[in-house]
C-alpha cells in the first residue's frame, strides 16, 4: 500500500515541478550587482553583453544559445558570449547562479541589467533590455 | 570514457518512460531483483555507453522507422550525466529494498520515478539543470564524467 501512494506522491511532485518550471522558464529578474570574477569580466564588450552561462550537460543551454545568438545578431550594442562553467563552480556561486542556462545581461563596466533562468523568451528579453540599447 | 555520437532526442524521451513504467512497476511490488536490473541499466548507460541501453534498440528498429525522421540530435554528454543520477538513487533503492529498509527504496525509487517522468513527458533533465547545484551540495554525484 506504501508503494501505491509513493506512485502517487511522486507524479504529483512531477507535476508541480513540471509546472513550476515551466512557468519559470524565461522568466527575467533583477537583482544587485556583485563583484564580477574574472571569467565573466574579460567577456564584456561595449554595450550590453548577454553571457550566458552553461555546463557541458545541459540539454537546453544549446537552444540558449540558438536564441540569444540570433538575437545578438540582429540587435545593434547587444552581444553574446558563452561561459561554460562545469569546471568553475566558484564563478556560478558567486553570482548566485544554481542552474544552467542562466543568462546575465552586463553593461561594459559589469553592472547587471538583468537575468534570465532557463531558455530565454526573445521578445520579452527584447523588451527588457531595449531601455539600455542604443 | 569513450564519447556517444548524438542522438534522435525521441530515443531518449521514448526511454525515459519505459524507465518510468519500471519504477512505477518497482514501486508497486517492491520487487526489488527489478530495481537491480534497472541500476545495472543506468551504470552501463553512464559508464560505458549509450548504445547498450536495450530501449535505444527497440526505438531504432521499431518505432524510428514508423515516425517522420528529424535532423533534430542531441548532446550525449547530457544524457549520460542523467543516466548517472538516475544510477545514484536506483542503486540506493536496491540496497533499501534488499536489506529491509523499504522506506529508504520506496523513497529513493520514488524520487527516480520523478525525475524520469519529468524527463519522459517534459524532455527536462532535472540532474542536468541542478548540476551546478549537486556540484555544490553533493560533489559525488556531480564530478564531471566526459568532457
Amino acid at each position: 500500500m506504501t508503494g501505491v501512494w509513493a506512485l502517487l506522491g511522486a507524479l504529483a511532485a512531477a507535476g508541480a515541478i513540471g509546472v513550476l518550471l515551466k512557468v519559470r522558464e524565461g522568466r527575467i529578474s533583477r537583482r544587485s550587482s556583485v563583484d564580477l570574477p574574472a571569467p565573466v569580466r574579460d567577456l564584456l564588450v561595449p554595450g550590453v553583453t548577454l553571457v550566458q552561462l552553461s555546463t557541458t550537460f545541459c540539454a537546453p543551454c544549446r537552444h540558449a544559445k540558438v536564441v540569444l545568438r540570433d538575437l545578438a545578431d540582429r540587435t545593434e550594442g547587444l552581444s553574446h558570449a558563452e561561459l561554460d562553467v562545469t569546471n568553475l563552480p566558484d564563478v556560478a556561486a558567486a553570482l548566485g547562479v544554481m542552474r544552467t542556462p542562466t543568462t546575465l545581461a552586463l553593461t561594459a563596466d559589469g553592472v547587471e541589467v538583468l537575468r534570465v533562468g532557463g531558455v530565454p523568451k526573445r521578445d520579452s528579453l527584447l523588451a527588457a533590455l531595449q531601455p539600455h540599447l542604443p | 570514457m569513450p564519447k556517444d555520437a548524438p542522438v534522435d532526442p525521441r530515443g531518449p524521451r521514448f526511454s525515459a518512460w519505459m524507465t518510468t513504467v519500471v519504477l512505477a512497476v518497482v514501486l508497486l511490488t517492491g520487487w526489488w531483483r527489478l530495481l537491480a536490473a534497472q541500476t545495472v541499466l543506468f551504470a552501463m548507460c553512464a559508464f560505458i555507453s549509450l548504445k547498450l541501453n536495450p530501449w535505444g534498440h527497440v526505438y531504432r528498429y521499431a518505432i524510428q522507422p514508423r515516425i517522420t525522421p528529424t535532423t533534430e540530435r542531441e548532446e550525449a554528454a547530457p544524457l549520460r550525466f542523467a543516466q548517472g543520477v538516475g544510477f545514484v538513487f536506483a542503486l540506493i533503492g536496491t540496497l533499501g529494498y534488499a536489506t529491509g529498509l523499504t522506506t529508504l527504496g520506496t523513497a529513493a525509487t520514488a524520487l527516480a520515478l520523478v525525475a524520469a517522468l519529468l524527463n519522459a513527458a517534459l524532455g527536462l533533465c532535472l540532474g542536468c539543470e541542478m548540476y551546478l547545484l549537486l556540484r555544490r551540495y553533493a560533489p559525488v554525484l556531480a564530478r564531471p564524467q566526459s568532457q
